[in-house]
């Protein structure tokens, strides 16, 4: 009558029950699985010590987002020369390609050359003491390092060759630095474009951003000036989710 | 025999991806340690399958019921701040490991008796043919 049921021996009968709540149990880790549907509503619930270890994520993702990265470089390059390329017939669209292009280099959408200065923050090497705290760069440091270059007068910088673009956040998570939402670990090398004197008198100020960590390993700090360097494009997302830009209103004048 | 319970876990990892319907949040967390529960269970009855001791219902009701308690502790230790969860994790890898030990001590002792006992035959056919052959002048 049931096929089965002959060629199972007695000794045998826990095959299909168990088999049947094994396919139950598969369904079941595959939900429970972290994917990248899931993984972010999840990954706050874990451990601190178990979120630090993945919070850097599996390397393909890491080798994908860099992918991502080059490519969105890529695209915007190839738009900024279509841009270009539609610009050159008439004196209106050149002029509006020009307002364009400078919005983009505000924006941090473009590449960047000049002269400037490359500061370069890194982990004392020094035997550890009871200040470790302050024997490692935290994000505090690379946040004030950043913010002081501004002030003097800085066009573009970069954090590990992270461009910091208007919506960039400097942050860490466990002992990880993130920078646009990507790791960056000691040596730090905060690249600033503006006038190299101006840079350098702002960072030397006596009590300013640096003399602090200075004051406990002066290894900790190195500054270089540059005569020329190329700062990358920002490749972060564009999007606005939530502002928009009123309309409008009034009359053109003539 | 082993093979077919890995066998249709394996289909039901196909079917749960077909689904495509991760769990997120704290439900995720609640049915990831639901499935060391379940993973102990099916551990569980393929051991006591090969120790001969296997029951349909209490397989079952053991799925069931270690499921649930696996999740409430879980679902309880988040309620009084207490990393309960921890506990079940630790006791049931525990109980994972001591099945996984069990059920591989089964499979061998399985092979190394059904080789014994082929031995025996083959000596036994043996000597049976020695005895024939003393047994039988005829045949020098």
């Amino acid at each position: 009558m049931n096929p089965f049921a002959k060629r199972i021996k007695p000794q045998d009968n826990w095959v299909i029950p168990v088999s049947i709540l094994g396919v139950v149990l598969g369904i079941m880790f595959t939900s429970a699985w972290v994917t990248q549907q899931n993984r972010p509503t999840r990954l706050g619930l874990t451990d601190p010590s178990q979120e630090q270890r993945i919070a850097l994520g599996p390397i393909d993702l890491q080798q994908k987002n860099a992918q991502l990265a080059q490519e969105v470089a890529r695209l915007r390059d190839e738009k900024t020369r279509l841009e270009n390329s539609v610009a050159t017939q008439t004196g209106s669209s050149k002029l509006l390609n020009q307002e364009l292009q400078a919005a983009k280099e505000f924006a941090c959408l473009t590449d960047v050359e000049g002269p400037g200065v490359v500061v370069t923050l890194r982990d004392s090497q020094k035997p550890v003491t009871e200040y470790v705290q302050d024997q490692i760069i935290h994000d505090g440091d690379v946040l004030r390092v950043v913010n002081e270059l501004w002030n003097a007068g800085a066009n573009a910088i970069s954090v590990n060759n992270n461009r910091v673009a208007p919506t960039t956040a400097i942050r860490c998570v466990g002992s990880t630095i993130l920078v646009n939402n990507t790791p960056v670990a000691s040596p730090i090398a905060v690249r600033a474009i503006g006038d190299p004197a101006t840079l350098l008198g702002a960072l030397n100020l006596p009590g300013g951003v640096l003399s602090e960590i200075r004051s406990t390993d002066p290894a900790m700090v190195q500054i270089d000036t540059v005569s020329e360097m190329t700062i990358s494009a920002f490749t972060g997302s564009t999007q606005m989710k939530f502002s928009k830009v009123p309309p409008v209103t009034g009359k053109l004048s003539p | 025999m082993i093979l077919i319970p890995i066998l249709a876990v394996l289909i039901g990892v196909i079917i749960g991806l077909l689904m495509h319907h991760p769990f997120t949040g704290n439900l995720g967390q609640y049915l990831a340690v639901g499935c060391l529960a379940g993973l102990d269970t099916v551990c569980g009855g393929i051991r006591s399958g090969y120790e001969g001791k296997f029951h349909t219902d209490i397989f079952v009701s053991g799925f069931i019921t270690n499921l649930v308690i696996a999740i409430s502790m879980a679902w309880l230790g988040d309620r009084i701040y207490i990393d309960l969860y921890q506990a079940v994790a630790l006791v049931l890898g525990w109980r994972i490991f001591t099945n996984l030990s069990l059920i591989r001590r089964s499979i061998l002792n399985q092979w190394r008796d059904a080789r014994e006992r082929r031995r025996q035959e083959e000596l036994a056919k043996q000597s049976r043919a020695s005895s024939a052959n003393l047994g039988d002048p005829a045949s020098n």
